[in-house]
This record gives structure tokens, sequence and C-alpha cells, in this order.
């Protein structure tokens, strides 16, 4: 039932952020000058050519009233047409999703893994030889950004010693093995910032749990190492570092538009970015509102997983 | 500002604004001690290693690539600076005001902020160029229009703190006007954050300016830039595997830079702003997570 609450509540704000911020992407659609028929036949078209499509698109009806219906298809799933294809927005992003999800999820599911793994590593060794490293590493790691990961990648296992393609990508239906191979060297690129900042995060917990009474008091009761810091200090210890993944389930969606434009995956990045070189406002439009549904509802996620995982963080504040 | 003194003699700060200082002045004098014109191209010498005469090699149609990447500092730096001020204007102000100008102001500002911070900026920016017309300057409007919540939020956390302040409340029984509190007390303890955020977002925006150039946002084709040159270099890595070794150095090298610098600041100021050196949107408790907490 809290868990219900806290979806509740966290809906209750998540629906007007999303209100405001596609309001503000709208309008400044429509501050432009931007009209299919310049977009599609650019000088060539006469005026009667705009009037007609402008017509066609809506764009001669009010502002408040194109807002009104646009949002208002986007919850039935219409995200208008695009100005050049005249294809579904919806169906567009409806094909490339699957690819970028892909990727942000591969990379998240890294970034936890590698970070876990390097973080309580880390903080299990406190100041030593591996500690250091770790520090050092992920320091290295936050200033490179995922692109330039990804061209360093395709360098070193592409081109040097060629093991992973360079970029294309395979749908799950066609095989998970091919799947994952197109897949890996994206999602390593893009995951490396996370996984070095949740190994900080998890250090930095983990040393201030690792000193607390209770964690004394469970190595004098005689339970292994283990069942110590797997068992009690992890889970108080991980707070911060799980706060901290939530807020890189937006960053990993806005980098993997990047990382997919270097790899050259079919994913919303490039229809964005095609989009916005033609001037294709709704289809540049439609991307934009799917990536702010996407970054609202892991916030919600990770908030209310946040609250489950530490039952005192629903009880201060 | 004492602590912004204190903070430039620290070690790795001095060593960060040694290599920032470099930057500028290759920013500045760029293009006049470029060996070539950034778009002359030597069809003799295409994808030519390091050499005497191209120190850094070429490119795919035979252009110096030591005199591109000098031309592009100044285009990706000017870029990022352009953002992060306008960042600054839109944030620091609003914070301030949402503090003094009463409740409607703070819950309107709130909302607007919290509505900007769900936007993501790689889309939002490929949005607005779209939407504005295909050009650094929009793009950077994009970036800055993002940029804004954090400056507001650490702004308004520093402001409502001194709200309370024992010093400040004497100041206004003393009959000091509210705008002598905000320019005296207040600016003395927004600035050291201020300026650790300004550092912080610099560095993001470098990364979000190059992450755009390098999809074609924002610039004509044979113009340089950072991210461009990257671009670039991406299609002859057969040819050229070591090609994008020097724009990615000069990118990290510049991003580290200004990470290490906002490091030095916030430990000499001691509280400072919260998070650690990574990029943008780190002061968390947004509207949603304190929905759930609540």
């Amino acid at each position: 039932m809290r868990a219900l609450h806290a979806v509740g509540r966290a809906a209750l704000i998540a629906v007007p952020v999303l209100l405001i911020s596609t309001f503000i992407t709208f309008g400044l659609g429509a501050l432009s000058d931007q009209n299919p028929a310049a977009a599609a036949m650019g000088e060539t078209a006469t005026q009667a050519d705009i009037d007609r499509l402008n017509h066609e698109f809506g764009l001669d009806r009010p502002f408040l009233e194109r807002y009104a219906t646009w949002i208002g298809d986007a919850v039935t799933g219409d995200l208008g047409r695009s100005w050049f294809t005249h294809i579904p927005v919806a169906e567009s992003i409806g094909q490339r999703l699957p690819v970028s999800l892909s990727i942000a999820a591969l990379a998240l599911l890294l970034a936890v893994v590698l970070g876990a793994a390097a973080g309580i590593g880390a903080a299990l060794n406190a100041g030593g030889w591996f500690d250091r490293a770790v520090t050092a590493v992920s320091a290295a790691l936050s200033t490179i950004p995922a692109f330039v990961a990804g061209i360093a990648l395709i360098v070193v296992f592409s081109v040097l010693i060629p093991v992973f393609p360079a970029g294309g990508y395979v749908p799950p239906s066609q095989g998970v093995g091919p799947w994952l191979t197109y897949l890996m060297l994206p999602a390593v690129a893009l995951s490396l910032d996370s996984a070095a900042d949740l190994a900080r995060q998890l250090r930095t917990g983990l040393v201030g749990t690792l000193r607390e009474n209770y964690v004394t008091g469970a190595v004098v009761r005689g339970l292994g190492p283990r069942r110590v810091v797997f068992g009690h200090a992890l889970r108080n210890g991980a707070g911060p570092a799980v706060a901290v993944l939530g807020l890189h389930v937006p960053r990993l969606i806005g980098g993997a538009v990047i990382t997919e434009t270097v790899f050259a995956m079919p994913g919303l990045g490039q229809l964005a970015t095609t989009g916005a070189l033609q001037g294709d406002v709704p289809v540049v439009q439609g991307t934009l509102l799917v990536a702010i549904a996407l970054v609202l509802v892991s916030s919600v996620v990770v908030n209310v997983a946040l609250a489950r995982l530490r039952p005192g963080s629903g009880r201060t504040v | 500002m004492r602590a912004l003194r204190l903070a430039v003699r620290l070690r790795p700060a001095k060593l960060a604004l040694a290599v920032l200082g470099l930057v500028v002045v290759l920013m500045a004098v760029g293009d006049t001690i470029a060996p070539y014109d950034p778009l002359h191209q030597d069809t003799t010498a295409i994808l030519a290693g390091p050499s005497a005469e191209h120190w850094l090699g070429t490119d795919y149609v035979g252009r110096d690539v030591l005199s591109r990447l000098l031309a592009g500092s100044r285009l990706s730096v000017v870029a990022a600076a352009e953002a992060v001020g306008l960042g600054l204007l839109l944030g620091v102000l609003p914070g301030l005001a949402s503090v003094y100008f009463g409740r409607v102001f703070e819950w309107l500002s709130l909302r607007v902020m919290d509505g900007l911070m769900a936007l993501p900026f790689i889309i939002f920016a490929i949005a607005v160029a779209a939407l504005l017309g295909n050009g650094l300057h929009q793009a950077m409007f994009a970036v800055g229009v993002l940029l804004a919540p954090t400056f507001y939020r650490v702004t308004r956390a520093a402001a409502i703190g001194l709200r309370q302040a024992q010093y400040v409340e004497a100041g206004t029984l003393f009959g000091a006007t509210r705008w002598r509190i905000v320019r005296t007390h207040v600016w003395q303890k927004v600035l050291p954050t201020v300026v650790v955020t300004t550092a912080t977002a610099m560095a993001g925006a470098l990364l979000v300016v190059s992450s755009l150039t390098f999809l074609g946002i924002g610039v004509q084709p044979p113009a340089p830039t950072w991210g461009g040159m990257l671009a670039s270099d991406l299609g002859y890595l057969t040819q050229r595997p070591f090609g994008p070794v020097a724009p990615a150095l000069l990118i990290i090298v510049t991003v580290a830079a200004l990470n290490a610098l906002a490091d030095a600041i916030r430990d000499a100021t001691g509280d400072g702003a919260p998070a650690s050196a990574a990029p943008l949107h780190e002061e968390v408790p947004d509207a949603i997570s304190a929905a759930v907490r609540r």
C-alpha cells in the first residue's frame, strides 16, 4: 500500500512537470516560423502551397487549441505525422525505441555490475591499492564523454583487434547472441561514466557504514565477512548510490542518442538528428515527448525502489 | 572572496588554472599561430600521419589537424561559455528572487525549474536546433536554459539558509534594505557555490557542445569544431586509427581541469556545492523524490 501511495504522489508531481516541459517545447515550435511547406519544398513553395499544407497539418488554428489537440492525441498514442514522409511519428518512434532502450538498459546493467563490484571491493580494501586504483580510474572515466569512449572502443576492439562489429544493429528476434555482440561496445561506452560514479558513491557509503557499531557487533558475533557486508552493511550503505543511479537514468537515455550515432545504429538519436537537420518539427517534438516521459517514469520507479530499499527513508526528512 | 583566493593557492587548482589558461590563450591567438588555413585542403597529403609539415597529421581531405584543432577551440569554448552565461543569468537571479519575492513567484519558479530538469540535454538541444534553425547559438540557448535549474537550486539553497541567520536579522533590524542584504551578505555566501557550479557547468557544457557538434547540430560542415573533427575521423578509423586521439585528449584535459578547479574551490570553502565532479543535475532533491519520501 505504501508503495502505491508513493507512486500516486510521484505521478501527481510528474504529470504537471510533463505538461510544463511539453508546453515549453511546443511553444518554441509555435514561435519559430517553421512550416511543412518550407521544410518539404524549400524555396520553391508558393504561398498557396504553404497555406494548403498549413491547413492540412492544422497550423492555421490558434496555438492553445493546437497544443491541447497535440497533447490529447499524444495520450492516445498519436504523435502526428512527419512533414516530410507523412509517416506517423509514433510508428517511426516505435521502430527505433527498442534500439535505444536496449543500449540504455544494457548500459544500466553493466554500470550496476561494474560499479557495485568496484565500489564494494574498494570499500573492503579502503586505503589499499585496489581502492586507490578504483578512485583514480573512476575520476578519469568521468571526464570522458560517452561518444569519445565509444570511438576509443571501436579503435581497440574493431580496428586493432577485430572482435566486435564497429557498428550496426541486429534485433533480438534474429538471435540473442548477435544482438548482444552489436550492443556490447555501445553499452560499455555508455556505462563507464555511470559505473564510475556508482563505484565512488558506493565506496563512500560503505566505508562509513562499515565503521558503525552494528557492523562491529555483527563481526563480534562471529558472522562471516560475506554475511556482514551483504546482509548488514550494503543495505544501509547503498542509499546514496541508488539515488545517484536514479539521476543517471535520464543521462543514459540522453547518452544513448549519441552513442548509437557513433555506432551507426538506427535508434531515436538518428531519428531526432535527421528530423532536426530537415526541420521536421513533429518528429522532433514526438521524440522529445517520449524522452521526457521515459525520464519521468524511470525517476518515479527509482524513487519508489529507493523508498522500498530503505524503509527508514520514508520516515526521515 | 577569501575562500576563492585560498583555493587558487592549492596545487591542483594551480595546475588546473595553468591548463585552462593555455586553452584560453590557444583559443585567442589560435588562428594567428596556426601553421595552415583550417579549411585549406592539401591534396598531396591525405590522411597523413604526424610529420614535420603536419605535426598532428591531416584529415580525409588533407586539412591540417593542428590548425583545425586551434580554430575549433574558439568555437567550442565560446559556445560553452555562452550557454553557461545564460544558465547563470536564468538561474541565479530567479534563485534569489524565489527567496525574496513572495510565495507566488517561488511556487511558479519551482514548477518551471522542475519541468526544465525533466528535459534531457542533448535531445532538447536537438529539438531547439530543429525549431529555431540549426545554429550553435540556438543550440546553446537550449543548453543554457537547461543549465539554469542547477544554478537556481544552489543559489536558492544558499539564500534560504541565510534568511534565518542572526547577522542577517541584525542587519535588517539596523534598517538595512533588502537589496543591501542581498548585495553584501547573501552574495558573499552564494559566490563560492556559484563559482563551483560555474566550473562544473562549463565542463558539462563543453561535453554537450562537443556531443552536439559531433552529431552535426549547430555547425555547418566545413567549420572546424572538436566534436565535428571526431565525427569525420570516425569514418577513417581503418586508415588512421589514432586520428581521434588529439581532439579527444583536448576535450578530456579541458573538462578534467575544470572539474579539478571546482573540486579545489569546494575543498577550500568547506561547504560549497554538493556532489562529485560528475557534470550536470547533481543536486537532486527534485520534486519526485521529495513526493516519494514525504
